[in-house]
């Protein structure tokens, strides 16, 4: 069996007493949580993905499925209390075609936090919560949808969104599966490389 | 698999996906640029290998003006507050003012005091947010500290947990009391043309005076660490004052009849470098004050101060630049409307040497300066008897042509300006948002520190964290809606020569 992705532990703070850890809420619950824009155009993947995740694992008590267009802090409080976080989001790396699907743990995001002239990004808001104490999720995995567009104002996305929508939908539900399945959280599935 | 295979098949994925992101990516033809996803600064080197010209890009929203076209000017609160995501409440505020205008509708008294209520109390959220999130850490852990530590948990790693405990709280709190006047849904309603949604029911009143009285707490103590921080250390307090970071422009903010600050509501009042008042005007007179200018290697449309005509982007007692936001509203203003931020007011200027302070990192102290403003404000309108009055609204009789609504967002003056049909149906909606008021200022201060960091060719390290701060002191708005991943702006820079050859390029996050 392979190692699974381990529970991250916040990275050892460099100034001052690292907060004493609460234990987690023993909810043991998943919840996945979409990120985006639906008036942004391809902004609104992430919303797409998860309501129609909704639709799948409707009547499965031990998953919440929620939406959200807010960002930075306003993410705590949706994440605070779950054993297991699942986040679906856009992205835009310029590396990978659109419709692309990054999976990504902690690890991936972004080596530096602090360089952000906007907003929190979701690596410093998870970070922030272990910090101050609260009930982090043990496990986070992050499925970053590659866009193509979302900078313009627009009900619709564009086709490669609508073409990546169906096979996200399956990725999610399969983390959702793994997860449910066995405690030990998913292995990073092999790949060619 | 077998190893060749494998190497076959990955270079041949390889060359397929780059064959396919050629064919989609569109190609940047100099000097205008299609950017994604990050900041694009260009600089141009003379033959001396100085900076001769340095450009600053962002991405920025498109399609506004189309997406509006024939939607109920009613549903503008809602769709312009999901235009940004980390100042919905100002976008929400601006357009419903402007619906007040298009209905030539006045709210009523109970309701207006509501939303000022509520704009205050979401001013001090986004303000904390800046100084202990985002902008704040520069200065709280220190510009010269790594990255990695120069953010909150850097921060509370600074001030303590406690600190960090609080700025979320009371976040939440304000959360709930914007959720309570606009409805715990996504897209809340709250303003509405001629008043408010909701009133405030009486028995909710006491949870909000402490959440009022602790704000007012927090604000005190935020001045006092970071003016214990920032002012206490030589270093700081030098940067601050330093050349680099330093512009003679105009000012520009909202005013009361007493040209005290206000957020909510008054009159746009501007100021010269010495100080001296420009002109004061009404929201719907902005046109005749305020034009835009378009410079060939910006989508950006630069605003300038119409009456004076374009002058280039030049500093001094003539120029028609103006800047924005808190620093800018402080210097506009003849004061503060309430008694403990007038007292902070008046010990900020003795510090910096007098009225008005030209230097842009200034701005992280005014903003705590607002945020005393904004925590009594609550205060005082929740001792105010009229917030419990049911009477929140008053119904709109007129047939809707035109309308312009103005507030202070967190980061500047947000304009709104949209016009209708008879039935109130959108045929033209124009929005100046706070960063393209400060965009001219942004554009001298990459500039100056382009110059400042690169000479004979040499690009001194650390240069686009330099730029980066400068930029960062403004705050600004970038397309901010997208939730893209990862979450921050890259920079990328590219250097050319005088022969416009490209010799370097940085790249940063």
């Amino acid at each position: 069996m392979n190692p699974a992705v381990e529970a991250t532990q916040p990275a050892e703070p460099q100034l001052g007493t690292p907060a004493r850890l609460e234990p987690n809420a023993a909810s043991g619950k998943i919840l996945v949580l979409g990120l985006g824009n639906d008036i942004l155009t391809d902004d609104a993947i992430g919303l797409e993905v998860v309501r129609e995740v909704a639709r799948r694992v409707e009547g499965d008590a031990r998953v919440d499925v929620r939406e959200t267009m807010e960002m930075g802090l306003a993410l705590l409080d949706f994440i605070v209390g779950y054993e297991t976080l699942i986040l679906v989001d856009s992205i835009q790396t310029g590396r990978a075609a659109p419709g692309h699907v990054h999976d990504l743990t902690q690890e991936h995001l972004g080596a530096q936090p602090g360089r952000t002239p906007h907003f929190l990004g979701v690596k410093d808001t998870l970070l922030l919560g272990a910090r101050l104490g609260l009930a982090m999720p043990d496990r986070v995995r992050i499925l970053a949808i590659e866009v193509e567009d979302p900078f313009t104002l627009g009900s619709e996305m564009t086709s490669a969104m609508r073409y990546a929508l169906p096979l996200a939908v399956e990725q999610v539900l399969a983390l959702v599966a793994s997860a449910t399945a066995r405690p030990c959280f998913l292995a990073q599935d092999s790949r060619i490389a | 698999m077998e190893q060749a295979v494998k190497e076959t098949f990955n270079q041949g994925n390889l060359r397929a996906n780059a064959a396919y992101q050629m064919g989609r990516r569109r190609f940047t033809v100099d000097p205008i640029t299609r950017l994604e996803g990050h900041g694009k600064i260009d600089i141009y080197l003379d033959d001396k290998g100085d900076v001769e010209r340095a450009y600053m890009q962002v991405p920025e929203l498109r399609g506004f003006e189309v997406f509006s076209l024939g939607r109920p000017a009613e549903d503008m609160p809602q769709i312009t507050s999901r235009i940004c995501g980390v100042c919905p409440t100002a976008h929400h505020m601006a357009a419903t003012k402007c619906l007040d205008d298009l209905y030539k509708v006045e709210p009523t008294s109970p309701g207006r005091k509501i939303r000022e209520l509520v704009y205050n109390a979401f001013m001090l959220e986004d303000h904390a947010l800046h100084v202990f999130v985002l902008g704040g850490p520069d200065f709280i852990v220190g510009p010269e500290a790594p990255p990695a530590e120069r953010n909150i948990v850097g921060v509370i790693g600074k001030v303590g947990i406690e600190a960090g405990k609080k700025v979320i709280s009371t976040r939440r709190r304000v959360r709930e009391l914007i959720a309570y006047f606009g409805g715990k849904v996504v897209h809340p309603v709250l303003g509405l043309p001629g008043g408010v949604s909701k009133a405030l029911n009486p028995a909710d009143l006491s949870k909000f005076k402490e959440l009022a009285k602790d704000a007012v707490e927090f604000s005190e103590w935020t001045l006092t660490v970071l003016k214990q921080i920032v002012l206490g250390n030589p270093d700081y307090v030098k940067m601050i004052t330093s050349d680099a970071f330093t512009h003679k422009t105009c000012y520009m903010g909202m005013v009361d009849e007493n040209n005290k600050v206000n957020f909510y509501d008054g009159k746009l009042r501007v100021v010269d470098c010495n100080g001296k008042e420009v002109c004061k005007f009404a929201p719907s007179q902005y046109r005749d004050f305020v034009a835009e200018h378009v410079e060939p290697w910006s989508y950006m449309k630069f605003t300038f101060l119409k009456q004076r005509g374009w002058k280039g982007f030049t500093e001094g007692p003539d120029t028609s630049i103006y800047s924005v936001a808190p620093l800018a509203r402080l210097n506009a203003s003849d004061g503060m409307a309430t008694p403990k931020a007038q007292a902070a007011y008046e010990e900020f200027y003795k510090i910096l040497g007098g009225k008005p302070v030209h230097h842009t990192l200034a701005n992280h102290l005014a903003r705590v300066i607002e945020m005393i403003q904004a925590a009594e404000t609550m205060e005082k309108l929740l001792n105010d008897p009229e917030i419990t009055n049911p009477e929140v609204r008053r119904v709109p009789t007129n047939v809707p042509k035109e309308g312009i609504g103005v507030v202070e967002a967190p980061r500047g003056t947000l304009f709104h300006h949209y016009q209708t049909d008879e039935r109130g149906c959108i045929t033209m909606a124009n929005m100046i948002v706070a960063t393209q008021n400060n965009a001219a200022r942004i554009a001298m201060s990459v500039e100056k520190a382009a110059k400042g960091l690169i000479k004979g060719g040499k690009v001194t390290e650390g240069l686009l964290n330099k730029v980066e701060m400068a930029f960062r002191a403004y705050d600004p708005c970038l397309g901010c809606a997208t939730h893209s991943l990862p979450g921050h702006l890259p920079l990328l820079a590219r250097i050319y020569d005088s022969k416009k050859q490209l010799v370097q390029e940085l790249k940063q996050g």
